[in-house]
């Protein structure tokens, strides 16, 4: 009975202390915490000068309805997709993604700054001089990677409620693409440069998308790499069913490799499954709004062929 | 000669330190950046965090590049000397592009460690090659062959890891973004060369005359040449471990300097510092408001600065 007793005053104790730290918290307002690359990133204000120092991030925001006032454009606004250009009011280019200007994200005093783990973990301690830093992977993310990063930005930004909508809409959406879509098909995704073609394997974000519609990563070979430079004769071992080619300039080297013999002996070729498609959308963006434009595009794709 | 050039630099770093923190992306009068040193002040970060602390390691990467070059030239009396025919930097290169290829998730912060074990490791090679009683030109053409190789070898990780290349590249260009005082203090030991080297002068004035000429006023030929290289080789690596191979710095600004003040290494190891640390300055200057807020490798800028200069130079001396 004294020990019942005990265990039930302890535990009293234990609740009002507890309950003394909630109300301390509750002074503070609202208090987002989440975990971010680096541990549990918390702040207990709503932010409204946010800057983003990668493209997906961007995405996440706009999903939302949130306009940052900086981004890492690399100078050129039309980095930032149209549909999501739509979305957003006017913003301040903070430089390009690799070499963030630091004065100018300083001047722009954010109270928000989310930074990319692969590409600004060197600065990481300064950003946190200038303002509380959120940093998640974005560079090499996968998609599912890329889902959980947008939730955990809508938790701090104080949309939780929101974000966790629009993910469950984006999984709607999606699914709803997928039914539109042939299940199964083989579906290759890859960047055309002047000089090189990579493809996006199983593990990058486009592979990711790929599967999530229902369709079929083609096989790479490796499975290591979200990305894979790849010569003509190897890219006839992969052969896949459709080919999706993103070209950043043109002519391409698949404009040059269309001359070639062993072109013509691609099952792609061979059934005219070869389609282009706006390579700043499938490989740059990375976001849930540029997943849903690669569902469209897909659906097109699919659509003028039956 | 030197009594002129000298005042002359001395002001022009003045007010390229002056301007280095003036101007950037966000333009500061002057008066603000005194107060920008206050704790709290609107420009607290801008000045005090993040331009001050560049500046100053822009100075002292620039000076001790400088240095290294001066040395090296000194010692293997051959005008393309420079400590890239050490393949220090190259060696840096190939450690820390491998680290970053093949450990992308790791700790950045281990970077300048990595880098840093790497040049040494090129050093002791070469050594371990050359032994210490060959001469300078097989030193100099080891070096260079061994620089290649390692060339080649980053050349070949980064065809193989195309994903990593940006990082890699961005490094492998020298640059001073994003370096603040963490970089600062991890430069400050290697300080310490620094009144070694300028010991030096005298003897390598004397090693000028010729090896014979030099062993007769009693100067250790060998023993010299190993001082001079080991200091040299210790600047470079702290300086690339830090910002990255930094183009033609060590090369074009001893030239630049015996120019101006004279072979006599007592004037010309400190002028050189000057110059180089001046170069490295205006190159940064350039780099971060020639297109803000793109922020250039400011290897880049030594390297449009310091190539066409240095062309000009040799068609000039024949």
């Amino acid at each position: 009975m004294k020990r019942l007793l005990s265990i039930a005053l302890s535990t009293l104790l234990l609740s009002f202390s507890l309950s003394v730290q909630a109300v301390s918290s509750a002074q503070d307002s609202i208090k987002n915490s989440v975990e971010d690359s680096k541990g549990t990133f918390s702040i207990n204000y709503v932010p409204k000068r946010i800057v983003v120092l990668e493209l997906s991030f961007v995405d996440a925001l706009a999903a939302v309805g949130v306009s940052p006032v900086g981004i890492a454009d690399d100078k050129d606004p039309e980095r930032i997709l149209k549909e999501i250009r739509k979305e957003i009011s006017d913003w301040t280019s903070v430089g390009t993604r690799s070499q963030p200007s630091l004065e100018t994200i300083a001047a722009l005093k954010p109270d928000l700054i989310i930074a990319d783990i692969s590409r600004h973990e060197g600065v990481y301690a300064d950003l946190q001089k200038i303002a509380p830093t959120l940093i998640l992977p974005s560079r090499r993310a996968t998609y599912e990677e890329n889902l959980h990063a947008t939730a955990i930005i809508g938790k701090a930004i104080g949309k939780d409620k929101e974000m966790q909508a629009r993910l469950k809409k984006h999984a709607q959406i999606m699914a709803e693409f997928a039914k539109q879509l042939p299940e199964g098909k083989e579906v290759q995704f890859g960047v055309a440069r002047d000089d090189a073609l990579f493809l996006h394997t199983a593990d990058s974000y486009a592979g990711g998308v790929i599967r999530a519609l229902g369709l079929k990563n083609a096989n790479t070979g490796r499975s290591d790499d979200a990305y894979r430079q790849t010569s003509l004769e190897q890219f006839l071992a992969v052969n896949p069913d459709y080919f999706i080619v993103g070209n950043y300039v043109t002519p391409s080297i698949v404009d040059k490799w269309k001359n070639e013999p062993l072109w013509s002996v691609l099952k792609a070729a061979k059934n005219h499954h070869i389609y282009s498609v706006n390579p700043n959308t499938w490989s740059r963006c990375r976001g849930i709004i540029s997943a849903e434009t690669m569902g469209q595009d897909l659906i097109k794709v699919f659509n003028t062929n039956k | 000669m030197a009594t002129r050039s000298l005042p002359i630099l001395l002001l022009a770093l003045l007010g390229l330190l002056v301007a280095n923190l003036m101007f950037g992306a966000v333009s500061i009068p002057f008066k603000s950046i005194l107060e920008g040193f206050q704790v709290g002040n609107a420009n607290y970060f801008t000045v005090h965090e993040y331009r001050f602390p560049r500046t100053i390691l822009a100075m002292l990467v620039g000076a001790m590049m400088a240095l290294a070059g001066a040395l090296v030239q000194g010692v293997i009396r051959n005008p393309l000397a420079s400590p890239d025919v050490l393949g220090v930097s190259h060696g840096a290169g190939l450690a820390a592009v491998f680290y970053m290829t093949f450990f992308p998730d790791a700790d950045i912060r281990w970077l300048p460690a990595v880098a840093l074990i790497g040049s040494l490791i090129a050093a002791l090679m070469l050594w371990w090659l050359c032994g210490q009683h060959s001469s300078t030109i097989k030193l100099a053409i080891t070096g260079v062959a061994l620089a290649a190789l390692y060339a080649s070898c980053i050349d070949f990780l980064m065809l193989v890891k195309p994903l990593e290349i940006n990082n890699a590249l961005l490094w492998l260009t020298g640059s001073l973004w994003g370096r603040g005082w963490n970089q600062l203090s991890m430069l400050l030991p290697w300080l310490l060369l620094i009144p070694f080297a300028l010991w030096l002068a005298k003897p390598l004035n004397l090693i000028h005359l010729g090896d014979d000429s030099a062993i007769s006023l009693g100067i250790k030929a060998n023993k010299l040449r190993l001082a001079s290289l080991a200091i040299a080789v210790g600047l470079t690596a702290s300086c690339v471990a830090i910002c990255g191979p930094i183009g033609f710095l060590g090369l074009v600004a001893p030239h630049l300097t015996r120019k101006l003040v004279g072979g006599r290494h007592q004037i010309l190891l400190p002028s050189t510092m000057l110059v180089g640390a001046i170069l490295l300055l205006l190159a940064d200057l350039v780099a971060r408001t020639i297109d803000p807020p793109i922020e250039l490798p400011a290897g880049i800028m030594t390297a449009i600065i310091g190539a066409p200069y240095f062309l000009w130079l040799l068609l000039r001396t024949k």
